[in-house]
């Protein structure tokens, strides 16, 4: 089942006195379960990409479908309430929310979709059992470290059973010892729950975890990489 | 300088709804303050400007005990002819009725116009024209029925040489007829050009004051010394008479009018506290959003203390234009703040000038004296906040400031020992009558709530939670999970509201208290069935008597049981004004019924007033007792015609009607010192089963268009003396509704400061899936927390304050006691109203909230 589907897809910026093209026909597709790594150096169009995905824009041309959707045809409620539903984000820097607790953060995507509180922190608990904070539940995230916050918020990401996972440099900002534990809680969803993950890196032992890597360059796809099995 | 335009000023003017709404928040609470300068000045100055230009040249004033002195002593006084012009006169208001029953004040001065002019300036039209003959003069005192008035006065109301006008003296009605016209000059400069002329003898009989002299004007000749004059004029004086410089009588009324003045600029600098919050907010809204660039300044190499001072000149920059434009909204606001009292220091102090005085460099003074070293010191905190950020702290841009608030124990003491302190500071004495310390007290009071105010946000923040989740969803537990992560930064701007509240509410307190006790003595006081007095006596200070044949017509009414005439009159005691009162106390004891404080029991009070009867013994009002130190027993020495005499108190009564102090005699007592007095007003009470209406009605037939008097029936001025209430009260809720319109600037400015600090946060919220209307309630859910929790906080301090107000600043300004009263209606509304005032202050900056770009922030990652 088609999960993501990018039709020459082009991202042109005109807030400045001359536009940017940051992304310049783009063709990408993602069946359920896939695990794809987008790779490339600074500037080379990766983050805009992964925001297009992610849904948090939309192409300036080409078609951009999620779940069989177009995203040109959505307005910005649309959008939104796709991503509460259908997409879940893991970011460098974590954007765990201060001033809530684990459990709090963890539920906080269903309790947005409306979902009450008990039952949506009753299935936080759970979510933090399976990533290994149980023992952190009603801490803030300064309270916690860096490999924890990122458990915390890959559990946000998929509390609400999201078609795609968007995770843009996961492990940036973590030691290496974390950033493998975070890389296998990954690959392990990827591979248990058949979770469909789109990752932006510049690490290669990253992009080593997707079965798939994309390299970016210019705007545009360079060249693919499938993993041998 | 140059780093200033670069980098603060271009950043202000990018910004322009935030430094405009700063701009505004300081004028107006630089407006206020001026404004209550400029009404204060306008009730003294007013009074004082009219005391000069009547004056002219008059140097020293001979005056007798409050009601003038016996024309019989001039004859006595002959010798100061040798110390220069001496004129003797006679001053009062009176109304002049136009054909459309319309009518206008005259002050007139009836002189020996002849000797009179070597004082005072004035010119007849007639003279400037050069066709005057002395003959206009002359009928002037040949005609009794003649009045000179000024050009300005004439031309407004079309009158001219020779015609005739209605003029209402005390009670009567008479027709009178222009015999000059005064150019506008001079004494005609006084009042507007309400100002006119009589000859003395004729102004004596229309006052009713045959064979009695208000004052002696005296002009010293050049060469004469005045302190040494007026040295020997003191000894040489008859018993009973007094000299004193006409700026005396200024200086009295300032004096008077002093507590009242107090209170209100007391009040005026709320506005203004609260005002200043905002420069404190706008200055930490630009330290938080630009701290990455001062990171970058401080990598080039700008110092700690460039930085500080970059800051310090925004909040100067900020003030600067504030301070101007409050300038100018002051003056206009003062047109407003002057109506709004008015009616309380005409009613209960004086006649005043209605128009503000002119700008002076005195003002220019203080709104910048004021408000720039003030708006520096708001700006101090954030200020230095910013001279802190380090480098490479600020490059890596999620270096933020301790938002957590921790609990400690100093937390809660800090508070508990200002409470104390303000409680040690309420027992204390006034200085002179400002009860200083009342207002430190209560000062400290507002010191120990803002302390505590962390403390009550994380309780309540910790309290709430399940409540707001349950009722507002995720909205509201993201709403009270943001105020708990901001408690430090959100406590200044709930504190200055909750103080801004906690004013109203103490105000709304302290009035509900006065006007429940003000109508309880309404109750029990006003015992009478009807109350008359001249129509011209607007306020107690308007000498204008009941004639004779008024008194006698109501006498002769079938259903009049009994009337007692009340007399009074200004007498100076000590370095102010009191009132003088002289009563039957035979019909009060019969009829009437006064409240005593002192002595308590019924029987004891009705005896302390038979033995007042005919003897030295007085009673004295609440407030004259409380300002003056008198107790039961003690003695009062009042300047009577016969010299000081020296009275007993045997009575305290309360009363509610004025803060000068009243001193009461009985009749027999008074004529005894200022022999028989017509009555200035008279309390009538009817026959049983008599109906007021209609004898009123009966009454003021009977009295026909002759005479003019204005009759209450008990009812009537029940409502009468409410409406005074009323109106005295209405400037302090003018002056509460800018401090608390400010305040509410505060949240919404506070509110986006917190928002612009959170951007990265609202963004992500967003990118995980809430929507725009999600983040504008919970946002809104923000803004009506912190109007709720500073309404609550208000509610605790301002019931607080208003014991403060009542039991120590009350009693020491004016001398009254106040029955503490809960107006719980009053207090439910204005909270639901402050509720929805703040939800309504979120819409703004939750509409930016919502705005944020979520792509943009974490492309910026």
């Amino acid at each position: 089942m088609s999960i993501l589907a990018a039709e020459n897809i082009r991202k042109i910026y005109v807030g400045g006195e001359t536009p940017v093209e940051a992304v310049r026909g783009i063709n990408l597709s993602l069946e359920a379960g896939d695990f794809v790594a987008i790779m490339g150096p600074s500037g080379g169009g990766k983050s805009t990409l992964l925001h297009l995905c992610g849904a948090m824009d939309r192409p300036s041309t080409g078609r951009l479908l999620i779940e069989n959707i177009s995203l040109t045809d959505l307005n910005d409620d649309a959008l939104t309430r796709l991503r509460r539903t259908r997409i879940g984000f893991v970011f460098q820097f974590f954007n765990l929310l201060p001033t809530l607790t684990v459990t709090e953060n963890i539920a906080l995507p269903l309790q947005l979709a409306g979902q009450k509180a008990s039952a949506a922190e009753a299935r936080a608990k759970d979510l933090a059992a399976q990533v290994g904070l149980s023992h952190r539940l009603n801490h803030f995230p300064q309270q916690l470290s860096g490999g924890e916050m990122q458990r915390a918020a890959i559990a946000r990401a998929i509390i609400h059973a999201p078609a795609l996972l968007i995770a843009d440099e996961p492990t940036g900002n973590l030691d290496s010892e974390n950033g493998a534990k975070v890389l296998h809680l990954l690959s392990e969803l990827n591979r248990t729950m058949k979770l469909t993950i789109l990752l932006a890196t510049h690490s290669r032992e990253t992009a080593a975890a997707a079965q798939k890597i994309i390299y970016l360059r210019d705007g545009l796809i360079e060249r693919e990489q499938i993993k041998s099995l | 300088m140059r780093l200033f335009r670069q980098f603060i000023f271009r950043q202000l003017l990018n910004e322009r709804l935030r430094s405009a709404t700063t701009i505004a928040g300081i004028a107006l609470g630089i407006a206020v303050v001026i404004a209550i300068q400029l009404t204060n000045a306008s009730s003294v100055r007013g009074f004082e400007a009219a005391i000069e230009a009547v004056s002219g040249k008059t140097s020293l004033e001979i005056t007798g005990a409050g009601l003038g002195l016996d024309e019989m002593q001039l004859n006595q006084l002959g010798w100061l002819r040798q110390y220069g012009f001496v004129s003797p006169l006679i001053e009062g208001d009176a109304q002049v009725r136009f054909a459309d029953y319309k009518k206008e004040t005259l002050r007139i001065l009836g002189v020996d116009i002849l000797r009179d002019r070597a004082l005072r300036d004035y010119k007849l039209q007639a003279e400037a024209q050069q066709q005057f003959k002395p003959t206009e003069f002359l009928a002037l005192i040949a005609d009794p029925h003649s009045i000179i008035l000024t050009e300005k006065f004439a031309n407004a109301h079309a009158l001219q040489v020779g015609s005739q006008c209605e003029i209402i003296f005390g009670d009567k009605a008479e027709k009178i007829t222009v015999r000059g016209l005064l150019k506008n000059e001079g004494a005609a400069r006084a009042l507007d050009g309400n100002f006119a002329l009589m000859d003395i003898a004729a102004a004596q009989w229309a006052f009713n004051r045959l064979g009695r002299i208000d004052r002696v004007d005296v002009r010293l000749r050049d060469t004469v010394n005045i302190d040494e004059a007026e040295k020997i004029i003191r000894q040489k004086l008859p018993q009973g008479l007094h000299v004193q410089r006409p700026a005396r009588r200024g200086r009295q009324v300032e004096k008077m009018l002093a507590a009242f003045h107090f209170n209100l600029t007391a009040l005026s600098y709320i506005a203004l506290l609260v005002g200043l919050f905002l420069i404190y907010n706008t200055v930490s809204i630009s330290v938080i959003t630009r701290r990455e660039e001062i990171g970058t300044l401080r990598a080039l190499g700008v110092t700690r203390k460039n930085i500080l001072g970059l800051f310090a000149a925004e909040a100067a920059a900020l003030s600067l234009p504030g301070c101007a434009l409050g300038l100018a909204l002051g003056r206009l606001l003062s047109f407003g703040a002057i109506k709004l009292t008015a009616t309380t220091v005409n009613s209960l102090y004086i006649a005043v000038a209605a128009a503000p005085p002119s700008l002076s460099l005195q003002h220019v003074l203080i709104a910048f004296g004021i408000g720039l070293p003030l708006s520096l010191l708001a700006a101090t905190m954030p200020a230095l906040e910013a001279s802190r950020v380090s480098p490479t702290a600020a490059m890596r841009s999620n270096d933020r400031l301790e938002s957590r608030f921790r609990l400690h124990k100093i937390s809660f003491i800090a508070p508990l020992i200002f409470l104390a302190l303000a409680w040690v500071l309420a027992q204390l004495k006034p200085v002179g009558s400002l009860p200083l310390f009342g207002y430190a007290a209560a000062l400290f009071i507002v010191v120990g709530a803002a302390l505590i105010v962390p403390v009550v946000l994380f309780v309540l923040t910790r309290m709430s939670k399940k409540l707001l989740t349950r009722i507002f969803k995720i909205e509201g537990q993201l709403a009270n999970a943001n105020l708990a992560g901001a408690i430090p930064r959100l406590s200044i701007s709930v504190a200055a509201l909750a103080i801004s509240l906690s004013m109203m509410v103490a105000i709304a307190v302290m009035i509900g208290s006065f006007r429940t006790t003000v109508d309880y003595w309404i109750g029990q006081t006003l015992q009478a069935d009807l109350y008359l007095r001249p129509a011209t006596r607007a306020n107690i200070t308007v000498d204008a008597s009941v004639s004779p044949e008024v008194q006698s017509i109501i006498a002769r009414h079938p259903a009049v049981a009994a009337i007692d005439r009340f007399r009074n009159f200004d007498l100076p005691y000590e370095d102010s004004l009191i009132t003088l009162g002289a009563g039957d106390f035979e019909v009060l004891l019969n009829y009437g019924h006064l409240q005593f404080k002192q002595p308590r029991n019924n029987e004891q009070a009705r005896a302390a007033m038979r033995a007042a009867i005919g003897t030295n013994n007085v009673l004295v009002s609440e407030s004259f007792a409380i300002k003056r130190n008198k107790n039961i027993g003690d003695e009062v020495k009042l300047n009577t015609p016969k010299g000081e005499a020296s009275f007993r108190v045997t009575g305290i009564y309360y009363d509610y009607s004025s803060d000068r102090g009243i001193v009461v005699l009985d009749r027999g007592t008074f004529a005894k010192y200022w022999g028989e007095q017509l009555p200035t007003s008279l309390t009538i009470y009817l026959r049983e089963g008599a109906s007021h209406d209609q004898t009123r009605t009966e009454i003021l037939t009977a009295l026909g268009d002759k005479y003019q008097v204005l009759i209450y029936t008990n009812a009537a001025l029940r409502q009468e003396v409410l409406r005074i209430f009323d109106s005295t009260f209405a400037i302090t809720y003018g002056l509460e509704v800018i401090a608390i319109f400010v305040a509410i600037l505060g949240v919404a400015s506070t509110l986006l400061t917190l928002i612009l600090e959170r951007s990265k946060e609202i963004a992500m919220l967003r990118l995980i899936g809430t929507d725009k209307k999600q983040i504008r309630k919970m946002v809104v859910i923000e803004a009506a927390l912190i109007g709720g929790v500073s309404q609550s906080i208000g509610l605790v301090v301002g019931i607080l304050l208003s014991l403060v107000l009542i039991y120590v600043i009350n009693v020491q300004s004016f001398g009254w006691t106040i029955q503490f009263h809960l107006p719980v209606l009053f207090l439910v509304q204005s909270s639901i109203l402050i509720l929805l005032a703040t939800a309504l202050s979120g819409i703004y900056p939750a509409a930016r909230a919502a705005k944020l770009s979520a792509t943009e922030q974490v492309a910026e990652e």
